[in-house]
């Protein structure tokens, strides 16, 4: 990162201390007794959708918001945003309040949807979200065709986001939440709509930006890709915080043990269970293990594009 | 617009209207606000409690200077951008320019080149066209905007920027107005060309050469032309045209003996002269009669029976009169005491005062309108030995005469000197013959005969005093004029009787009057934008079209209010019409009549209230001057842009506030 660039980061992070005594530079998003009810027409009450809400995310941290639909999560994330005003608590980000546009300098953002201008091509749409930055021409120009790149759609980047498949359009969502380089990046069900392929390559991304020093803070219903790429976790139902805590603590089974080994022979199996019989171990299970479905495809789909023309050895199988 | 509504913005001064403005727009702008705060908070208040309420539109009003000035002009213009992408992908522009492109292909088919002014019934035609297709384009793409981007969550990306609400609406605001620009100068253009190239033409003098001797000579018995009308005094031959847009001409070679030192104002149309005995001269000139609202002029060569006659270009269309108006006009009666607003002869003709000829027992009559005039100045004519005075006279006969004379009016002008003391110069009384439904010029000399005062008030012997330097010695100069036929009134009002200067270009008024469609075009779109950050498409529509029709008829709708107003409202007119019910009679008491009654009142006052809030449309309506062939002055051009910058400022405010307050999702 440019020394320049540091500086700026360093004295708006002062400023905000200034502003605000409370302000923890390494917390960049809490949620304070937040909760949101929504009203029908005439002020009554219609849903409970999030419930005093309590929560922190650390800088640096990939955080999952966890929940079966309807349980608030992507009422959390739009009150973080601003696009939903809290019915009470409070939201902070960067520790501003929710509904200050300044934030957003800082944040980006990928909706459930990709919600996005279909009449403009990809160029056009990560130009017009430069602009919104308020981004020079010559750094719109070359971030464009950087992240343009980088989420592989250069081969379609002049046709018009009409004709792409919902997985493209999710790909240039993608490069329009991180167009202005964001510390904060919220994303919501972001492998809602890709392939197995593209969710790995989101799961890839997410993790390469926490390497990259970035806060991600996503939501989804799909257990499988919070558990590969979050630190921490929010499990919600019903609009309320049920389990908040580190993924790899929260799925340790304290009581078992296992154990990979590879070049054993079959005749060793009956020595090891006596072993662990010897010392009182009650034996759940001893087999080959299974690769992931997504294990395999990725592989054939790799084994593929490497060979093409040629029919999978696995598949033979 | 009403005429009178026509003539009273003739007078707009922008140095007048200015502090009047600022004086209603400024306490106007806080009591909005103040009330938006109060309705705010009390909403605030309902839905978190006093305290969070109060929070909340602390921020709200807190945040109000930070978001409009740190506005950036790039992303203000992103969203300008986005918005005329939008419109192309809407296609409302491309349908909106197809059907006035349609309309002026098939338009043309429907124009009475052969009526009595062709040349209203074109620029009439292109001007409304384009206004209302304008607007209509203005309201559907500011009105779906917004609420599609709502609906279709693509809000979401952009508001999750730092964007600020004022950017939005602003950048919106931008956009369209950008669109609406670029389509107005396409209609601009394509609509001079065709009124241009649809009045443009010439005739050729119907006989065997284009010569005097083609010329017939007239009938001494009935002095009738081709056409079977009397020709003027003075007539010794007349021609016919041929028929070019459906109209032809006649005209007439005539004889017009003057003083040497008046030759005609129009050199080019004499064919011989010839000094007579007495030291007069005679000429002799074609002149070509008015037909279809406009005359040729004649370019002779050569002279006597073998001079060579040529018809130019119309004259009469494309004028741009700029008149130098009066600052006050005053009735007098014959008693010499003041009238306000002169003699009422009944309510149709209430725009203009009258003033009448006295009767035959009283023939001196003292009855007069004064016009007062400042600013008379070398400088401002054209020609200053030559200052043309233009008059639109009202005729009321009280007794039907003779049907054949015109009624008289005599013009007189004299000095107003700063100091009473000073001697004042008056002018002879000169009469004239009042033309009735058109136009009278009057060409004043420089050098006019009068008498002066001395300091005793006693008139001096007549002598030749100079216009401005006598008359108008300070700039100031007292028009009077006299009906002169007992029994009878003239009737003027301020705006039918002014000076002459030097016309404008009419291509540049002609821009002008489009102007004043994007004026309007820029407030319509500012109320849709704003009305969208709140309502649905569809109602947003109806919303931004209701404001537009009741600005268009602020004074119909203020008229129905009057207790003179006959008809009823709206309701009563309509079940009037459905069983024919005369509209001067009362309807029969009951509770239906009641009913309609009492409806029509709350509905009349309802638009009433709206007028005071819609703007006034007739400000930013040029396309009468147009019509009319008046000079759209810099003063109107300034008031009507200062008012819809206001709009768009107001507008925007509101839109800002409403969507700084709303949810974005749902």
């Amino acid at each position: 990162m440019p020394a320049a660039e540091v500086n700026t980061k360093e004295q708006s992070s002062k400023k905000l201390q200034q502003s605000n005594p409370d302000y923890d530079p390494n917390i960049v998003v809490e949620a304070q007794n937040l909760s949101k009810i929504y009203h029908d027409f005439w002020g009554r009450q219609k849903v409970r959708a999030l419930k005093a809400l309590d929560l922190e995310v650390r800088k640096g941290e990939v955080f999952g918001l966890l929940g079966p639909n309807g349980s608030g999560k992507s009422t959390t994330i739009k009150l973080l945003l601003g696009l939903l005003f809290p019915t009470s608590g409070r939201a902070l980000v960067f520790g501003k309040d929710a509904s200050e546009v300044t934030k957003n300098e800082k944040i980006g953002y990928l909706p459930e949807e990709s919600y996005l201008y279909r009449f403009l091509t990809a160029e056009e749409t990560l130009d017009f979200y430069g602009r919104l930055f308020d981004m020079p021409a010559k750094v719109r120009k070359e971030r464009a065709a950087e992240l343009i790149e980088k989420v592989g759609l250069t081969w379609a980047k002049r046709r018009q986001l009409r004709e792409y498949s919902k997985g493209m359009v999710r790909r240039i969502g993608l490069a329009q939440a991180l167009i202005n380089d964001p510390e904060l990046i919220l994303l919501d069900e972001p492998t809602s709509g890709l392939d197995p392929l593209g969710t790995r390559e989101m799961k890839d991304m997410i993790i390469e930006l926490k390497e990259q020093g970035k806060t991600v803070v996503m939501c989804s219903h799909l257990l499988a890709d919070v558990q590969d790429v979050c630190d921490r976790i929010a499990i919600l139902y019903q609009g309320e915080l049920k389990e908040l805590g580190r993924v790899d603590s929260l799925l340790k089974v304290s009581d078992e043990t296992q154990v990979r080994f590879d070049n054993v022979p079959e005749s060793a199996h009956a020595e090891i269970r006596a072993v662990i019989e010897k010392h009182g171990g009650n034996i759940i299970s001893m087999e080959n293990p299974k690769t992931t479905l997504e294990e395999l495809f990725l592989s054939i789909v790799r084994e593929s594009s490497e060979r093409p023309g040629h029919r999978s050895d696995r598949a033979a199988n | 617009m009403s005429d009178s509504q026509f003539y009273e913005n003739q007078f707009l001064k922008l140095s007048e209207w200015f502090p009047g403005a600022v004086g209603v727009f400024g306490p106007l702008m806080l009591a909005l606000i103040l009330m938006g705060v109060v309705f705010g908070y009390l909403v605030a208040a309902f839905r978190h409690g006093a305290g969070e309420g109060f929070y909340i539109v602390a921020q709200t009003v807190g945040g109000f200077f930070p978001d409009w000035l740190r506005m950036s002009p790039r992303r203000v213009w992103a969203i300008a951008r986005l918005a005329i992408k939008e419109a192309f992908r809407r296609r409302v522009v491309m349908v909106t320019f197809g059907l006035f492109a349609l309309a002026i292909l098939f338009g043309g088919w429907f124009m009475n080149s052969n009526s009595d002014h062709p040349d209203r019934i074109y620029v009439n035609f292109v001007a409304f066209g384009t206004q209302m297709l304008v607007l209509f384009m203005g309201i559907l793409v500011a009105s779906f905007s917004l609420p599609d981007d709502i609906k279709n969550k693509t809000i979401y990306t952009v508001v999750t920027k730092p964007v600020r609400a004022s950017e939005i609406v602003v950048g919106r605001i931008v956009g369209f107005t950008a669109i609406g620009t670029a389509l107005l100068t396409l209609m601009g253009i394509v609509s001079f060309v065709f009124v241009w190239g649809g009045l443009t033409h010439t005739h050729q003098i119907v006989g065997e050469n284009q010569s005097i001797a083609s010329f017939e000579d007239i009938d001494p018995t009935t002095r009738l032309n081709q056409l079977g009308r009397r020709v003027s005094n003075g007539a010794i031959k007349t021609f016919q045209t041929t028929m070019d847009d459906g109209h032809r001409h006649t005209g007439e070679l005539i004889e017009d003996i003057r003083d040497a030192d008046s030759p005609p104002m129009d050199a080019s149309n004499v064919v011989s002269k010839e000094v007579l005995p007495n030291g007069q001269i005679k000429y002799r000139r074609v002149i070509v009669d008015l037909a279809a609202g406009h005359t040729h002029g004649v370019k002779v060569s050569g002279d006597g029976d073998n001079a060579t006659i040529t018809l130019g270009p119309a004259r009469g269309f494309f004028r741009a009169r700029v008149p130098y108006y009066s600052d006050s006009l005053a009735f007098f009666e014959y008693t010499g005491a003041r009238k306000e607003g002169g003699v009422d002869v009944g309510r149709e003709l209430n725009r203009q005062g009258f003033f009448d000829g006295g009767t035959p027992w009283l023939p001196n009559t003292l009855s007069r309108a004064e016009f007062d005039f400042s600013g008379i100045v070398e400088s401002r004519f054209e020609d200053p030995n030559l200052v043309v005075l233009e008059m639109n006279l009202g005729v009321f006969r009280t007794t039907k005469a003779n049907i054949q004379k015109r009624v008289l009016g005599s013009w007189q002008i004299e000095s107003v000197p700063e100091n009473p003391e000073e001697g004042r110069v008056v002018s002879e009384r000169f009469t004239f013959e009042s033309q009735e439904y058109q136009t009278q010029l009057m060409p004043i000399k420089r050098k006019i005969v009068g008498q002066k005062t001395d300091e005793s008030g006693n008139f001096e012997p007549s002598a030749e005093f100079d216009l401005f330097d006598d008359y108008a010695k300070n700039g100031k100069l007292k028009l009077v004029l006299r009906c002169e036929d007992p029994n009878q009134y003239l009737g003027a009002a301020r705006a039918d009787v002014y000076f002459r200067s030097a016309d404008q270009p009419y291509a540049w008024n002609f821009f002008k009057s489009y102007l004043g469609i994007w004026a309007q075009m820029l407030v319509i779109i500012s109320l849709g934008v704003a009305f969208s950050t709140f309502l649905n498409a569809p109602v947003t529509i109806v919303m931004t079209a209701v404001t537009m029709l009741v600005g268009f008829n602020t004074e119909f709708i203020r008229e129905m209010l009057s207790p003179d107003h006959v008809g009823g409202g709206p309701l009563e007119s309509f079940y009037r019409i459905v069983t024919q019910n005369s509209m001067v009679l009362e309807l029969d008491p009951g509770i239906g009549s009641t009913l309609l009654e009492k409806s029509d009142q709350l509905l009349v006052q309802m638009l009433a209230s709206l007028t005071y809030i819609a703007p006034n449309f007739s400000i930013f309506n040029f396309s009468e001057s147009l019509i009319y062939g008046y000079d759209i002055s810099l003063d109107r051009l300034g008031v009507a842009f200062i008012t819809a910058f206001a709009f768009f400022i107001g507008f925007s405010i509101l839109g800002y506030f409403s969507l700084k307050t709303r949810e974005i999702a749902k």
